[in-house]
């Protein structure tokens, strides 16, 4: 086990989130089990009490699950100090199995947190309850996502060998690369390029046009697109070197630590684009536009300030 | 209008102990009806004042207001129905010490974020009807104590509530201003109001204006 003091606090805190969600699992089962909206028995009242309960649990879990995995990602990135070969976050997510899966869990389990939240806050805005039950079933689910999460997260710090040479991000985020992130880079740029700015275009029309379904399906889209070109293209002029894709680097001090906003911007439009499908909410696609503006914005200001700069493309 | 079914309602006071406040109550009140809730303290009245106010909630039981299960209400939506439905008269008045009557009285309309010309024509209505619009801008904690219940009964009409709800009104009180409470509960009950008076104050008993008077004991309906 990587005995280090970030590493300890991020397992320590995460410990202390599951023990808490293990409460809410708890009086979950328990609704989920007896809840009847027709009865006005004790144990309903005390179910409906245990719900508000269970939901502050898991409204505070996620609030706080936000900078505890930006400090994640921070301790991943000072850990490459340590790790040989490692350069950055890259090659400690690479340096065991586990690493690559517990990134994808952890974003995954944010957004599904987040979309819990969002069905109980438009439960509460519901004279009458629809969905109580179904909403602590979805919230079953996420528990197991979560303790398989803590529990890789274990494993993950558990396997890291400080000497074992790994990795550098340059490595796997290279053409030449036996992984099948190289694929990535034999996709044509003007095509890629071409669908990003596309589906931001899509994205405005969506939002003119008042039509949520097709504008959360864009956003979902825009998501894909945006990753993509970003480690391919995009990325390359953050660095201003046209070999480097590591999608982690420019969280780095040397780029400004860019990085978090550049993926901030594209979680939370995803986010509330992917949310406007299921809810009748107006201001979600609002919000997502409004990011994936932003985002585009930046990432192109990074082209055009190179190109305005030396002259030339990459 | 208000009909209390099955309700009980028990306080947990340790672990092993609880008190219970309400036993099975079964209970009808017609709309406009003026009702004296009569019994010992601990008895239950205040209870069910409360509950009807959906300030909390039961142990057991439905508490419909025009057919509406109150008690099942969230939070917010409890808020909502207090701040549409009902005016609470406190015993201790609940009023804010350091604000001004017209500030107390008009409490409870920001959540509502009327236009103002709208809040002070509430204000000024209310006030008016219950002989306080001379002390509008004085500090309520600087008022007597029958003008601070004046105040406490404008509160809780400037919504124009269909429910008023006084919990032992006169307990701080002289006969004297007791007995113009009873002259303002008369003036409300013309307006068509349901009111409900918690009380032990014997003033209350055998008003001829007064539909039922129901005693509770133990929290049961006698």
């Amino acid at each position: 086990m990587l005995l280090h003091p970030e590493v300890l606090a991020i397992l320590l805190v995460n410990t202390l989130f599951f023990l808490f969600a293990l409460i809410a699992f708890v009086l979950s089962v328990r609704i989920v089990l007896f809840y009847n909206a027709d009865e006005s028995t004790p144990l309903q009242y005390k179910l409906q009490k245990e719900g508000y309960l269970a939901s502050t649990i898991i409204k505070f879990i996620f609030i706080l699950k936000i900078p505890l995995f930006l400090f994640f990602v921070f301790t991943l990135d000072s850990l490459s100090n340590l790790i040989t070969g490692a350069m950055c976050a890259a090659g400690v997510v690479d340096a065991t199995v586990y690493g690559n899966y517990l990134f994808v869990l952890k974003i995954l389990n944010l957004y599904l947190f987040a979309f819990w939240l969002m069905l109980h806050y438009r439960e509460s805005k519901r004279e009458v309850p629809r969905y109580t039950k179904e909403k602590y079933i979805f919230f079953l689910l996420l528990f197991i996502l979560f303790m398989i999460e803590v529990v890789v997260e274990f494993l993950m710090f558990d396997a890291i060998e400080l000497d074992k040479m790994v990795d550098c991000c340059g490595t796997l985020y290279s053409s030449a690369s036996a992984s099948y992130i190289s694929t990535l880079f034999h996709i044509n740029t003007p095509l890629l390029l071409g669908v990003f700015y596309a589906n931001g275009a899509l994205l405005l029309l969506f939002y003119r046009l008042k039509n949520r379904y097709f504008f959360a399906l864009a956003s979902a889209l825009f998501f894909v697109s945006a990753l993509l070109s970003l480690i391919a293209f995009f990325g390359t002029y953050i660095y201003e070197l046209p070999t480097h894709h590591c999608p982690f680097c420019f969280l780095q001090k040397e780029y400004y630590y860019v990085g978090y906003l550049l993926y901030a911007l594209l979680f939370t439009s995803t986010f509330y684009g992917v949310a406007s499908g299921f809810t009748d909410e107006k201001r979600g696609m609002k919000y997502s536009l409004f990011y994936a503006l932003i985002y585009m914005f930046i990432v192109s200001a990074y082209v055009l300030g190179y190109y305005f700069k030396t002259g030339v493309w990459l | 209008m208000i009909e209390l079914k099955n309700l009980s309602k028990s306080y947990t006071i340790s672990k092993e102990q609880t008190s219970e406040a309400l036993r099975g109550i079964d209970l009808k009140i017609e709309e406009g009806e003026l009702v004296i809730l009569k019994g010992a303290s601990g008895s239950g009245k205040s209870t069910i004042l409360s509950l009807i106010a959906a300030l909390s909630k039961p142990t057991n039981g439905d508490v419909l207001v025009d057919g509406k299960n109150i008690a099942k209400l969230s939070d917010d939506f409890a808020a909502l129905y207090r701040g549409k439905n009902i005016g609470f008269v406190f015993q201790k008045y609940n009023l804010l010490a350091n604000l001004s009557v017209a500030q107390n009285i008009t409490l409870p309309l920001i959540p509502l974020n009327p236009p103002l010309s709208e809040l002070e024509e509430k204000l000024e209505r209310v006030m008016q009807m219950f002989h306080i619009g001379h002390k509008k801008d004085v500090i309520v904690s600087k008022l007597s104590g029958g003008e601070q219940q004046r105040v406490a009964i404008a509160r809780a009409c400037i919504n124009d509530p269909k429910i008023i709800l006084a919990d032992e009104p006169t307990a701080n009180l002289d006969k004297t201003l007791s007995l113009h409470f009873i002259e303002i509960l008369k003036e409300l009950k013309a307006l068509n109001k349901t009111i409900i008076v918690a009380t032990h104050d014997p003033l209350f008993f055998g008003l001829d204006f007064v539909d039922r008077e129901i005693e509770i004991a133990d929290g049961e309906l006698i």
